[in-house]
């Protein structure tokens, strides 16, 4: 087999969930809101892309145009999703919240199910096939840039500090409940175009692509990585997107066995090395000439 | 009355007997749920799963040709063991960790156990022997199948049980104490941990006893079928009040009923949504559960 | 009488349990106040209704002539009140530094869109806020310490640079509750200097919640007593020291 067209595929992928594994980072590890719906966001972004792909897309448009529409109205719309859902349900804590999350997540799916337009169970099918790894990528760029530069702002500032301590964050004159909704928006926001450019690379979408198991997948991706570090739910996201692959080369038998390689690497991941591989940490240029921190060495 | 009010009132008395033995399985399940996060806090996803393998045992024990009256009780036991294993092996070390990381770890054991399953006994339901001989009573113009008495009368029965134990017993009486404070039932000499682990064992073998009345109501048997269920129950102790053990009872029922008066009304694509719905609903309005009292975090 | 803050009757009751009565108080621009009272007097209490981490039972909140009783603590921090906590919430994982930055968060003029796009306004208010924040930490002896990690600070600078963060909000009232909590001897006469100085430095009203006694009666000009959520006195602190209530409070506290 050809490289290209062997690798092709899994860098899409690659480049889809590491957007996914960014924006739940974001609202799971840099808020400290635990969500367990993300896979919710990432449906709503599909179907809504691959809608204006099927339905809506005037042929005279370049396909790039088209791609950016159909990108920017499943930010949008996921976007909205994210609202609805943030809005009642921050008010919740800790596994309350998860548990609430969980619910719209799987609540969106069954929604989903029960269209027919889009096919419903039976999925959507003929989707353009317009994102292609230079799109994909470009996101990723834009994303990582707008997400570090964030961080380093008051408003990310002020995202953090609601992890840290939600009552010395209100304390110090932080809005917390609007911090905690835009974190979720935009990680919700995030969620939805990596959904549009997995519809327009896949062409096909079912309602069990974006299912629960999905959301601990991510989930999983950023424990991995270390939460609350970019750099990790990146580093999370590609190697849990080749770990199938290279389970493969072990044979099939091997490769059924991926999802309880899952739950066994999440649950020694909690019990031994519960912050991951980065910690919270970023891979920084810097840090080659650290700073006291007052850290024991 | 004309006849579409009767049939509109026969319609739904048999929706509520329907609902009811659904319920009682929620319930039971619920219990588990309800039992555990009252002493340890903890959201133990992998409570379905007991439920799941609690029905495989009732399955192989019947293709055996044992009777239910053994089958049962030997499930109620497989669950158990299984629960206190986990319990021993996986959560006790992580207890101290936070609420975030038990959680996860849960959520870990749950997908674990799952998948553990389809691959040990593969992905496909299987169908589940006739223990008994199936028959429908007709009470006045409504059916009751002996499958939904018998599940009915044995929920009952193991609440009372359940009751008895945490309510007149020594050893519930330390749960009761547990439950309301684990440092200071530490410090009055109870062996919290031997509690937590007995707490695991007596929730594992009331979801398991509803996965071998589950299999029979259903004739089917597979894998991942925890998981929905298991969400279900956990819905059902928050809509009670999760840690109250009425609560759990009562929240079972409620869930049972309504999911079965939207698919008999309504439509039944939408069922599994239900839940969800209620929980989103009852979270933002009263998040202690109908039986349950509100606290608040200390500043 | 000029008046920053004043408290008007608040009553907190939990479930049956009523945890202050009709507490009042009133504050004048530079005064520095102390409420003492006996473990569970309910001092921590009045604290949190002021700044609206508790919702008062009755009883109203005035902050700089606006009635602030209903109001979320952050809009009531950003109205000019701040605090400082007992069992001191520093953002433990963040620096020195950003710790102090976070307090000037709601005063920052620039948006999203400038952070996200680093845009001169960002770049401009950034750097004013981090002269500023330097500044701070001098006084408080912490300039050395601004990229450690808040959770590695040892305790007495822990507690100087929550006080140094809640200054960092510009306030014009400073609730400081229990400042000098697990500091030895040596450590809290420093802070009582520190507190004085503050106030004159910073023309600020401070209100202070402590066990400690000799700080009370030191740096407080009055005193306000609290048992079983009811004022049993109020005065001067030699007032407070003579007055027979108060110390049949304390000594029945005791036994």
């Amino acid at each position: 087999m050809n490289l290209v067209s062997y690798l092709g595929p899994l860098l899409q992928n690659a480049g889809v969930f590491i957007i996914l594994a960014l924006g739940l980072n974001l609202i799971n590890g840099i808020a400290g809101q635990f969500s367990l719906g993300h896979a919710g966001f990432w449906a709503v972004g599909a179907y809504v892309g691959a809608s204006y792909g099927v339905f809506f897309a005037p042929a005279f448009l370049p396909d790039f145009v088209n791609l950016l529409i159909s990108n920017v109205l499943a930010i949008i719309a996921a976007s909205i999703a994210g609202i609805l859902v943030g809005v009642p349900c921050l008010r919740l804590r800790g596994d309350y919240l998860a548990i609430a999350t969980l619910g719209f997540g799987e609540i969106i799916r069954i929604i989903i199910n029960n269209l027919d337009v889009v096919g419903g169970p039976r999925g959507f099918t003929n989707i353009p096939h317009w994102s292609n790894l230079f799109w994909i990528y470009l996101w990723v760029v834009i994303c990582v840039v707008m997400l570090a530069n964030l961080l380093r702002g008051t408003h990310g500032r002020a995202i953090i500090s609601i992890r840290e301590d939600e009552i010395a964050a209100a304390a110090m004159g932080v809005n917390t409940t609007k911090y905690k909704t835009l974190a979720f928006v935009i990680g919700a926001g995030m969620a939805g175009l990596a959904g549009s450019l997995f519809a327009h690379a896949q062409q096909f979408i079912h309602p069990s692509s974006f299912s629960f198991m999905w959301s601990v997948i991510i989930l999983l991706m950023i424990i991995l990585g270390g939460m609350g570090s970019m750099t990790g739910a990146i580093v999370g996201a590609v190697f849990l997107t080749f770990l199938p692959e290279f389970l493969r080369l072990f044979g099939e038998t091997v490769s059924e066995w991926r999802m309880v390689i899952y739950s066994l690497l999440l649950i020694f991941l909690m019990l031994l090395r519960p912050q991951g591989i980065f910690g919270k940490h970023e891979f920084n240029l810097k840090r080659l000439w650290p700073v006291k921190t007052g850290d024991a060495k | 009355m004309s006849d579409q009010v009767a049939y509109f009132f026969q319609d739904l008395g048999q929706y509520l007997i329907n609902g009811i033995a659904q319920g009682s399985i929620y319930a039971l399940v619920a219990l588990g749920y309800t039992m555990v996060y009252g002493i340890i806090r903890l959201i133990n996803f992998a409570h379905g799963e007991f439920y799941m393998v609690g029905a495989f045992v009732g399955l192989f024990l019947i293709q055996a040709h044992l009777p239910f009256i053994i089958a049962l009780p030997c499930a109620m036991l497989g669950s158990g063991l299984l629960a206190v294993t986990v319990e021993r092996l996986v959560y006790r070390p992580i207890r101290k960790a936070g609420k975030i990381q038990a959680l996860i770890t849960a959520l870990g054991v749950s997908l674990l156990l799952q998948y553990l399953g389809q691959n040990l006994l593969g992905a496909d339901p299987r169908p589940f022997p006739d223990a008994l001989e199936n028959k429908t009573y007709m009470m006045g113009p409504l059916m009751i199948s002996k499958i939904q008495l018998i599940i009915i009368v044995t929920t009952v029965i193991l609440m009372g049980a359940l009751r008895y134990l945490v309510m007149y017993t020594k050893i519930g009486k330390a749960m009761r104490a547990t439950s309301y404070n684990l440092e200071a039932a530490e410090l009055m000499g109870i062996d919290t941990n031997k509690i937590i682990s007995f707490t695991f064992f007596v929730g594992a073998a009331l979801a398991g006893a509803a996965g071998v009345l589950v299999g029979m109501y259903y004739n089917t048997v597979e894998p991942m079928m925890g998981m929905i269920p298991g969400l279900k129950a956990f819905v059902a102790a928050v809509l009670g009040g999760i840690g109250v053990i009425p609560g759990a009872v009562l929240g079972g029922l409620v869930l049972g009923v309504a999911e079965n008066l939207v698919i008999g009304f309504w439509v039944s694509t939408y069922r599994d949504a239900i839940a969800f719905a209620i929980l989103i609903i009852i979270l933002l309005i009263r998040p202690a559960g109908l039986l349950g009292r509100n606290t608040r975090e200390k500043v | 009488m000029n008046v920053v803050l004043k408290a008007d009757a608040l009553t907190m009751r939990f479930g049956g349990l009523l945890a202050v009565d009709k507490f009042s108080m009133e504050v004048a621009p530079t005064d520095l106040l102390g409420v003492i009272g006996p473990n569970g007097a309910g001092k921590t209490t009045v604290f949190n209704m002021l700044t609206g981490m508790y919702i008062p039972t009755e009883g109203r909140v005035s902050l700089l002539n606006e009635d602030v009783t209903d109001l979320s603590p952050h809009q009531i921090t950003q109205r000019g009140m701040s605090r400082t906590f007992q069992n001191i919430r520093l953002f433990k994982d963040l620096t020195v530094l950003d710790n102090i930055r976070l307090a000037g968060h709601f005063r920052l003029k620039y948006r999203l869109l400038n952070s996200i796009l680093r845009t001169k306004a960002f770049k401009q208010e950034e750097e004013n806020l981090i002269t500023e924040a330097r500044e701070l930490l001098k006084i408080f002896s912490l300039e050395k310490k601004e990229t450690f990690l808040a959770r590695n600070l040892p305790y007495g600078e822990q507690r100087r640079l929550e006080i140094a963060r809640a200054l960092a909000i510009h306030p014009k009232v400073l609730l400081l509750d229990e400042p000098a909590a697990g500091m030895n001897p040596n450590e809290t006469k420093e802070l009582t200097a520190l507190i004085r100085w503050v106030r004159d430095h910073f023309q600020i009203a401070i209100v202070l919640i402590e066990h400690d006694m000799a700080l009370v009666m030191n740096v407080c000009e009055r005193i306000y007593v609290l048992d079983h959520g009811v004022e049993i006195a109020r005065g001067t602190p030699a007032q407070i020291q003579s007055n027979p209530a108060v110390i049949e409070a304390y000594l029945g506290a005791s036994t």
